[in-house]
């Protein structure tokens, strides 16, 4: 298939492994997914010690839930990407280890204190839901296909960060400023989620020509207000003078993205960031130290059903 | 908490809660530890697996705290406001990991459900009903711990690293594993769940308890436990004794061999004297209730039946 | 050889068993399928696998979700005064869905 008939083909779950797509297609998904894929196992590593934070018996339960879905999204997506023919779920994970895995802003910051989590668990976690509502109805039907298992799941994700930051809200004074100071400093953040404004995205132009994203970034960001920002203000925070956010029709906000700092995003999408470096050697010391155990069952060819794959760690 | 119907002596109720205690913290205390492997386990899908037993053990924990609380306490009685030297769970649950050590995960794991399982099996005709109603739910879930344990035993030992690594695993852990099989020092009454009558306020006070040894004969004697911890420890080295060695490990008991004094750590946990590392782990899973300055623990789900 | 056959009735669904066929070899396995399964029932893609490289765990070897109270990874368990995104309450009527299924599977 050549990159025109694509083009003219592209709809909802058009594509198939058993389809022949061009390299230009089957790199741009690959890179797509892979980023959907590393996004999840860098959240689920930067979130993983809070289960331990967790304050009573049933948070800890739905916390450890939590980011074990979160590696499950993670092992669905890299088979849904090794689907493209363009690498291995071996070779992605290196990628990551080794620095060259993207992944989402968000997870390169660090997280401290339990009134962050629901930033990421809340916030994140309900722009991610927005995004992946929408990539249903991407073009490569197995990325499409893990969307449906993966918002089948999320649900319980967003409802139990919204519980968190509802306990918080309603909480002593100490605990409702803990929550306003994480607010105040993830905000501008979670807003850059969804990338900067198409016109300064440089791959929207042809994943959007070839059905693989079906809504632009402002598009997915203006949503996301429209739903959270109401939802921020009814728990009692208040939304950060800076990014200017107005609302410009009945319900519907817009952003004033200038005042937002693409220099640190641009910095933190090319894994230079210190803090997020940081979480990236981390998490390859601690896949390293467990090499000897995929050398081990490697070995063991003779084990029925046996087969060695790579860690999230 | 409704309190429990039956009409418990101080001694009975002394014995139950005693026993309840020590299933409890040792479910609690290894499901913290597991948690640690997730996002680290050695490939995606043992991650799964091994947050799937981790929530199983939390979810034991809690079938067991429960009974607890219906005889009186809440859950931050029993975990974030409790002072961590009255914890009775063997050290065998409290040890860190060292660094990517995914045999101790797993030779740990082994020790503990073989364990479970004979405990479990001597309290499925409990004379307390309520223990008795509970126990089968958890041994299905227990049996499945032990066949992935026993499947990533054989994995591991059929090499020459795979095996250094397990017996360093079992070197490490055995002595703490024979800690589950000591009877363990009772913890006083809270002094908010003795009735107004007065009985049972003498067990408030920790100088006024009996011993463990003979608070463990009542356990026994009342039939909460059909079998004596010894026997159990027994059963428990006639199992876990020959699989090690079949797969060309040793062990520092033989399988006709009796757990002695000598034997175990001086920390075993049971005795209320733990490893520096308890503390360590106590206080950082308490450090956000502490640093909230919360008074309860929140609850998601429904208490169990 | 006994091959297993599974059958996709539309682009994107799942393959989903549909008997077997007998044949030495999965060229003719493939064959076998087509005019046994493939002929009748609405038919995108048909997979053929070896009936021993079926591995089977089954509902008396494993409680499949488990048998301790695991209400804490479902939406329904979490509420709030809050309305949801319509994607989190897609998500929980899914969860639903699936939950009314299995009840009625156990009946």
């Amino acid at each position: 298939m050549d990159v025109e008939t694509v083009k003219e083909r592209a709809g909802p779950r058009e594509f198939s492994p058993a389809d022949d797509m061009p390299e230009k297609y089957r790199k741009a998904a690959t890179r797509m997914i892979q980023f959907h894929a590393n996004s999840e196992i860098m959240g689920a590593y930067l979130e993983k010690p809070f289960i331990r934070q967790a304050p009573s018996i049933d948070r800890k339960l739905a916390f450890s839930a939590k980011v074990q879905d979160e590696i499950g999204h993670g092992q669905l997506l890299y088979r849904a990407a090794e689907s493209l023919g363009i690498k291995t779920r071996e070779e992605m994970l290196d990628e990551l280890a080794n620095g060259e895995g993207k992944f989402l802003n968000c997870f390169h910051y660090p997280m401290d204190s339990w009134a962050e989590v629901p930033m990421i668990a809340f916030f994140v976690d309900g722009a991610a839901m927005r995004r992946q509502a929408t990539l249903k109805s991407s073009s490569w039907e197995p990325y499409a296909h893990a969307m449906d298992k993966v918002c089948f799941e999320e649900g319980f994700h967003v409802k139990h960060g919204e519980d968190i930051m509802a306990r918080m809200a309603t909480g002593s004074r100490k605990e409702q400023q803990m929550l306003q100071d994480a607010f105040d400093e993830w905000w501008p953040r979670i807003i850059q989620f969804f990338g900067p404004t198409d016109d300064k995205s440089t791959h929207h132009d042809f994943s959007a020509e070839v059905g693989l994203k079906q809504k632009t970034n402002d598009e997915l960001r203006n949503a996301f207000l429209d739903a959270y920002v109401p939802k921020a203000k009814s728990y009692g925070l208040e939304i950060p003078e800076y990014p200017r956010i107005e609302e410009v029709g009945d319900g519907q906000y817009h952003v004033e993205e200038d005042d937002l700092d693409w220099d640190e995003f641009f910095t933190v999408s090319k894994n230079e960031y210190e803090p997020g470096k940081g979480q990236i050697d981390a998490r390859k010391a601690a896949q390293e130290a467990v090499d000897w155990v995929r050398d081990t069952i490697e070995g063991d060819a003779n084990l029925p059903g046996s087969q060695a794959a790579p860690a999230a760690d | 908490m409704a309190a429990t119907e039956i009409e418990l002596t101080p001694d009975q109720r002394l014995a139950l809660e005693t026993e309840l205690r020590t299933l409890a913290d040792d479910e609690f205390v290894i499901a913290e530890r597991y948690t640690e492997w997730q996002v680290h386990a050695p490939t995606l899908e043992s991650d799964l697996a091994l947050a799937n037993i981790a929530q199983d053990e939390l979810g034991h924990a809690r079938l067991w705290y429960d009974l607890l609380e219906e005889l009186g306490y809440d859950e931050t009685d029993l975990l974030w406001e409790r002072d961590p030297d009255t914890f009775r769970h063997a050290t065998l649950s409290e040890l860190p990991f060292p660094e990517g050590e995914w045999a101790d995960a797993i030779v740990r794991s082994y020790l503990f459900d073989v364990a479970e399982g004979l405990r479990l099996e001597a309290l499925e005709d409990s004379a307390y009903p309520a223990i008795a109603d509970r126990v089968g739910k958890i041994q299905r879930e227990e049996g499945y711990h032990t066949e992935h344990a026993e499947n990533w035993l054989e994995r591991l030992a059929t090499d020459d690293e795979g095996g250094d690594h397990l017996q360093a695993a079992v070197d490490r852990l055995f002595p703490h594993a024979l800690a589950l099989f000591v009877p363990a020092e009772p913890v006083p009454f809270g002094a908010e769940t003795v009735s107004g009558d007065g009985a049972g306020s003498q067990y408030t006070d920790a100088d006024a308890l009996p011993d463990a040894a003979t608070v463990e004969e009542t356990i026994v004697s009342e039939g909460y436990r059909s079998d004596s911890l010894a026997t159990l420890g027994e059963r428990w080295l006639d199992r876990v004794v020959p699989t090690l060695e079949s797969h060309g490990l040793r062990t520092p008991v033989p399988a006709d061999g009796e757990i002695t004094d000598e034997l175990v750590p001086d920390a075993c946990g049971r005795n209320g004297n733990h490893t520096d590392d308890w503390d360590t782990l106590y206080a950082d899973f308490t450090h956000t209730y502490r640093e909230l300055g919360r008074e309860d623990a929140t609850m998601i789900m429904d208490r169990p039946e | 050889m006994i091959w297993e056959v599974f059958r996709q009735e539309k682009p994107g669904d799942y393959h989903t068993h549909c008997g077997n066929v007998h044949a030495p070899d999965r060229e003719m396995a493939k064959q076998f399928a087509v005019v046994q399964h493939g002929r009748r029932k609405p038919t995108e893609s048909l997979w053929v696998v070896p009936q021993e490289e079926v591995g089977e765990v089954d509902a008396d070897e494993v409680a499949f979700g488990g048998t301790t109270d695991k209400s804490y990874r479902w939406a329904m368990a979490y509420t709030s005064s809050t309305e949801h995104a319509k994607e989190v309450i897609a998500s929980q009527q899914e969860q639903e869905q699936a939950e009314a299924d299995r009840q009625r599977g156990d009946d």
